[in-house]
Parts: C-alpha cells; structure tokens; sequence
C-alpha cells in the first residue's frame, strides 16, 4: 500500500477512530439478517427449476413457513430502512454520513483512474517508451497515483446506493406482490407479471452484487482477509484510516489543526 | 282275531309304516353322514372327506333342505356302498342355469393360453356344502368378503401382465378401506367393477372396466359425475369414440384409486399439474387435436405453479381454474376459464377479483409476443446484471492483477 499521506502530527499513528457506531453497526447487522432470510426464502422462486431448493421445503407446511419468514424479514427490513432514514436525518453523524455518501463526479473519476491504475498498461507502454512525448504532455494518463479517498471511497458508495435502490424496487414490488388483490384492483395482470419479474431479478441483481462485489471487498480482499472487522467493533485506526481514507484524515488534521489554533488564541 | 286285536295290528301297521317312510325319507342323507360324518374318513389320496353336518344345516342349500343327492346326483341310482370313489363335478347348472350360462361367457370358463390352464367352478368362489347366501355377512361373496375370495387365485396363481402388486394396490385404495375398515358393504370390490358370474379379461372389449365400459362402471356408483364428465370436452370426446380422450382410469388410476385429498393420489392438489400435463404438455396430441400444449412448463413458472411444486396445496393447480370431470373449452360460456367468468374464478381465492384479472395471460408461452412487458424488463434486467457483474468481475481481476504485479516487483 502507498503510504503518500504524511502523517500528521495531531494524530498518534495508533489513534483509533470510530468508523462505525452502534446504531450503524446494529443496522448493518439487521440488514444482513433480513437480506439473507430473503434471499434464502426467496431465491427458490425465481431458481425453481434447481433441485437443490427442493430440500429446503422437505417438510409438510414448509413452503408456507417460508412465506412467513420472508414477510416477516421484509417488515424488519423495512423498519430497519426507517429507522436508518429517521437516524440519518435525525443525528449530526447520520447526517453527515449521508452528505459523505452522495456520488460526485470525483467518484467515477476515482473508479475509472483506479482501474487503469491497476491494469497498470499506460505505465507499461510509456516504460517501453510508446506514446511517450503523448504521456509526458498528459501525464494523468499513465494513473501513476491511486486517487485520494474521502470518508466513503466510490465502491461503498456504490453500494449503498445499490441498497438504497433496491430496497425501493423491492418493497414496491414486494409490497404488490403480497397484497395481489390490492395490485390488481389498480394493475391489469400483465403489470403485476412486471412486479414479479423485476422482484424476482432485482433479487438475483443483489444477491450476486453481495456475494460477488460485497465479499470480495470486505473478506476477499488480501488487505482485509480473512474479513474487516470494521462492522463488529466499529473501529479503524488512524494507519488505516491515513492509508484508506486520505481525505478523511487529512480534514481530521485539519479540524485539529483549528481546534489548537483557536486553543491557542483563547490563551 | 277280534275287533281290538285287529284295531292294535292296524295301528302297529300304520305306526310301523309311518316309521319306515320317514325314516325312508332321510336316509339318503343319513345314510351319507354314516360314514362321511367321521371325522377321519379320508379319501386314497388322503383328503379329508369328512363333511361337517352342522355347516351344511347352516347353508343356503341345508336351509332349503336340499338333499345330498340333489346336488352328487350320481349316487342316486348307487344302491352299493361305500360307493366308487370318483364321483362326477357337481353340476350346478341344473337348478343355476341363468349364472351358469353368464360363466361360459366368462373368462373364468375360458382355459387361459397356459401351460397348465386353470378353469374356475362354482365352488372356487361359492364353496361347497357350506354356500350361503350373497347377503349374509358369513359368505365367501358378500362383498366385504369378495377381495378375500378372489384373493385366493389372483395374488399367484394367476399371473397378469401387470403383476400380483398390481392387485394388491386395491388394498391402498379407498374402496378397500371403506370395505374393510369403514364395513361399508356397498364400496367397490373386485365384482363391483369386473363382473362376477360374467367377469372378463380386463383387456376383453367386453369387459365392464374397459374403456368402452369404464365410465359406466364407475358411475353406477358415483353417480352424479357421469353427467358432468358426459358435458366436458373429455365426456363429449369420449362420446365421439376418441381413443386418447382420458376415462375415469386414466387420471384417477385403478386399483390403487385414493381420495384426491390424500398426498398419494394421482390428482393430489400438488399432482394433478403431472397428470394432465401427459396429454397437455404432448406436442403431437396437441397438433392432432388442437390445444395448446407446454402446460405444465407455463404453469411452473408461474407463483402457483412454483408453490405447488414446493408442496404448496393451497395454490390453484389445472383444477382449480378449469375444473375437473367437466373441463370444457374457454370459448364455453359455462367454462371457468371463459373471459365473463375469470373474475369469479379467480375470485374463488383472490376476494374481490375484479377484470384486472383477465388483461394478461396465465400460460405464457412465449413473453416475446404474449408478455411483452414481462419481457422488456426481463431483457433490461439481464443486460444490467451482465454488464454490472462483468464491471465487478473486472476490477476484482484489475485490483488482483496490480497486487501480484507490486508484489512480485517488490520482490
């Protein structure tokens, strides 16, 4: 990992801050709860042409239990969802959370130089001296330097707003899909067969989403392997946060470098 | 010789006549009980020839006092006992003569292309001196007792092309437990639907369960389906002599036959989708009679179809949309599946079901052209699942890449 960021002298290198808190942690852990009750009483479904499911439903009233649970996952999800919403207008952390989670430019901007940062194939061709005198006129074309994060690099972004948009297409759908009268007093059937169509895919979406991209970043991941812990203790220290999060720690120094600076003038 | 002496004689006479004549009368029988009354009489080969008196008394043939030599009526003219050995069958036909003549037309007087062919008498089924009546509880043909009875051939000696499990699948079936366990005497046994005195080879055209016959048969008891079979496009067909139009057999099954709410039965809730799917889902049928085939596939797809497969019952299978014993075509304005009446129908389970219900297809077959929203979205879906786990995929490799190629340089 490069180390650009000089450390600042406010804060001890073995500082530890608070990434997540409790009431974060306790929602990430409810929306695995819920996903994952969802997606094992819902996938069968959509994938009910896969034996393997048949297992799951071996037992008399089995099928009916499981409508049971994925309902019952789904209301707790969804109050999961308003109380994240509530606490994330509600609290000065949520709130700026929320401010640190919306896309910018500087995002696609980060995941495109990150790419090419890691292919590493300009950096290649100026060695071989190709396109040379091209490279030395623009040389961020040749992603020597991996981009600068803030409190939510572009892939947590991402996924949160991944959640967020499907959390919405599913609860619409879902919401039609469990009250079908309700749906087809307002719907013509070829409607509600939407419902069910993107309801179903939406599923597959996030459910590859988190087993693909979601593990890979935060178990997979030889920096993290076997698993970041950030999501139990809620911590990261202030190496990591320098490292990972460059923007975030250098506004930390920054607000320290104030808060000594007004310190100073009040004595 | 005076008057009383000659008055004591005459008495004496009479009485003596009186006593002879009767005694004359029973003798035949008594005659035979001498010696066939001994428990150990045994025949050369060794058979028991001893015949219980108290059992025939109690038969039908006791009752009416019909009289050994009625029936062995070669000994008859036999003035010399122990008379020969080898008697002459007992013909029953001399008083039964109207179910002696159904038996030749049976298959139990045919001699089946065997080896060894077995030919049924009378007593096979009715025993011998110890007959009663078909009505009394005791009889080896009062229907309770009937299974048992043809039993005793049909499980192994006589070997049919389906096989002895085939026969006993009755005993699973609701008409051997009403029999057995339920004493409803008037369920289905084995004469109930095969014939008794003129009971044929199930493959016999004659034969009251083939298909010519089969609807007939069951609904000399289950009455009230035979009109409504009769109505649907199955009995309508049936009428018309077409010979892949299922019967009552062909979705209910035979012998094995099982209320529809027992999860064994062919035409269980979670099931029945299996059962018409044989002809429904047969392309060539289909093109030879023109429906619709890919059923079963279409209805798989769909939530019921799906629930159902998982053991969900409470979900609509083909019945509880089409009906069952008069299944008509949606065009029938009585059809449950005509357009006036799906609202009602599915109204059955979804309260309130209004014409929403009707704009879009339940079998689709092809999205493209049937559902084309489904499709749209289907297709958007895909594209943005493949591009988004191909983007995944990508800067997985990518970050992978760049870690093994800094590695590897730092080294």
């Amino acid at each position: 990992m490069d180390e650009g960021l000089i450390p600042s002298p406010l804060i001890r290198d073995d500082e530890i801050f608070l990434r997540m808190n409790l009431a974060e942690r306790i929602q990430h852990i409810l929306l695995i709860a819920t996903f994952t009750t969802l997606i094992i009483t819902g996938l069968p479904l959509v994938l009910y042409e896969m034996k393997i499911f048949k297992a799951l439903f071996a037992f008399e009233k089995a099928f009916y239990i499981r409508g049971i649970l994925h309902r019952l996952a789904a209301v707790i999800m969804i109050v999961n969802i308003l109380w994240h919403i509530a606490y994330s207008l509600f609290t000065r952390r949520g709130r700026n959370n929320f401010k640190e989670l919306m896309p910018k430019f500087k995002d696609a901007k980060d995941a495109f130089q990150v790419f090419w940062h890691n292919i590493g194939l300009t950096g290649f061709l100026y060695k071989k001296g190709i396109f040379k005198a091209c490279f030395d006129k623009h040389p961020y074309w040749l992603f020597k330097e991996e981009p600068e994060f803030g409190r939510y690099n572009f892939i947590e972004k991402f996924e949160y707003l991944g959640v967020a948009w499907g959390s919405l297409v599913m609860i619409i759908s879902g919401f039609f899909m469990w009250n079908v009268e309700l749906s087809l007093k307002f719907f013509p059937l070829w409607v509600h067969d939407i419902f069910i169509i993107i309801h179903g895919y939406e599923a597959i979406l996030a459910f590859l989403t988190i087993i693909i991209w979601h593990m890979y970043n935060v178990h997979l991941n030889p920096e993290v392997f076997p698993m970041s812990k950030v999501w139990l203790n809620g911590k990261i220290t202030s190496h990591e946060l320098r490292t990972l999060h460059p923007l975030e720690y250098k506004k930390i120094a920054e607000e320290r470098v104030r808060a000594s600076a007004k310190a100073a003038e009040v004595k | 010789m005076n008057v009383r002496t000659l008055i004591r004689s005459g008495l004496l006479a009479i009485g003596l006549v009186i006593w002879i004549a009767s005694a004359g009368l029973a003798a035949g029988d008594e005659d035979c009980l001498t010696c066939h009354g001994d428990k150990d009489l045994k025949s050369a080969r060794g058979q028991s020839m001893f015949l219980d008196s108290d059992k025939f008394q109690a038969s039908v043939h006791g009752q009416a006092e019909i009289a050994c030599t009625d029936c062995h009526a070669d000994l008859r003219k036999v003035k010399d006992f122990p008379h020969a050995e080898k008697l002459k069958p007992v013909d029953c036909s001399a008083c039964h003569d109207q179910e002696a003549a159904l038996i030749k037309s049976s298959v139990h007087m045919q001699p089946h292309r065997t080896e060894n062919p077995i030919v049924v008498t009378c007593a096979d089924c009715h025993g011998t001196h110890d007959i009663r009546k078909r009505d009394d509880t005791e009889s080896s043909v009062f229907s309770i007792n009937i299974p048992e009875t043809c039993d005793r051939c049909h499980l192994e000696r006589v070997k049919i092309k389906n096989g002895g499990a085939f026969i006993l699948q009755y005993q699973q079936s609701a008409h051997y437990k009403a029999l057995q366990k339920a004493g409803l005497s008037l369920s289905a046994n084995c004469v109930t639907c095969h014939g008794g005195h003129d009971v044929k080879a199930a493959g016999d055209p004659l034969s009251r369960v083939s298909r010519k016959s089969i609807i007939k048969t069951c609904c000399r008891c289950h009455v009230g389906i035979e009109k409504d079979y009769l109505e649907g496009v199955h009995g309508k067909d049936f009428v018309r002599g077409v010979k892949d139009v299922p019967v009552c057999n062909d979705c209910h099954s035979e012998h094995g036959i099982i209320s529809p709410t027992d999860i064994s039965s062919r035409v269980y809730a979670t099931k029945v989708a299996a059962v018409c799917s044989r002809c429904h889902d047969d392309e060539s049928l289909g093109r030879q009679y023109g429906f619709l085939t890919s059923r079963l596939k279409t209805y798989s797809a769909s939530y019921h179809g799906t629930a159902s497969k998982f053991g969900e019952t409470r979900v609509a299978n083909c019945a509880s949309c089409h009906g069952f014993h008069d299944i008509r075509t949606s065009s029938d304005p009585k059809s449950p599946i005509n357009a006036a009446n799906l609202a009602a129908t599915c109204g059955q389970c979804h309260p309130g079901a209004g014409v929403n219900f009707a704009k879009g297809k339940i079998h689709v077959v092809s999205a493209k052209t049937e559902n084309q929203g489904s499709h749209v979205a289907k297709i958007i879906y895909i594209i943005i699942i493949g591009g988004l786990i191909s983007v995944f995929l990508l800067f997985i490799a990518a970050d992978l890449f760049h870690r093994i190629r800094t590695r590897w340089t730092k080294a």
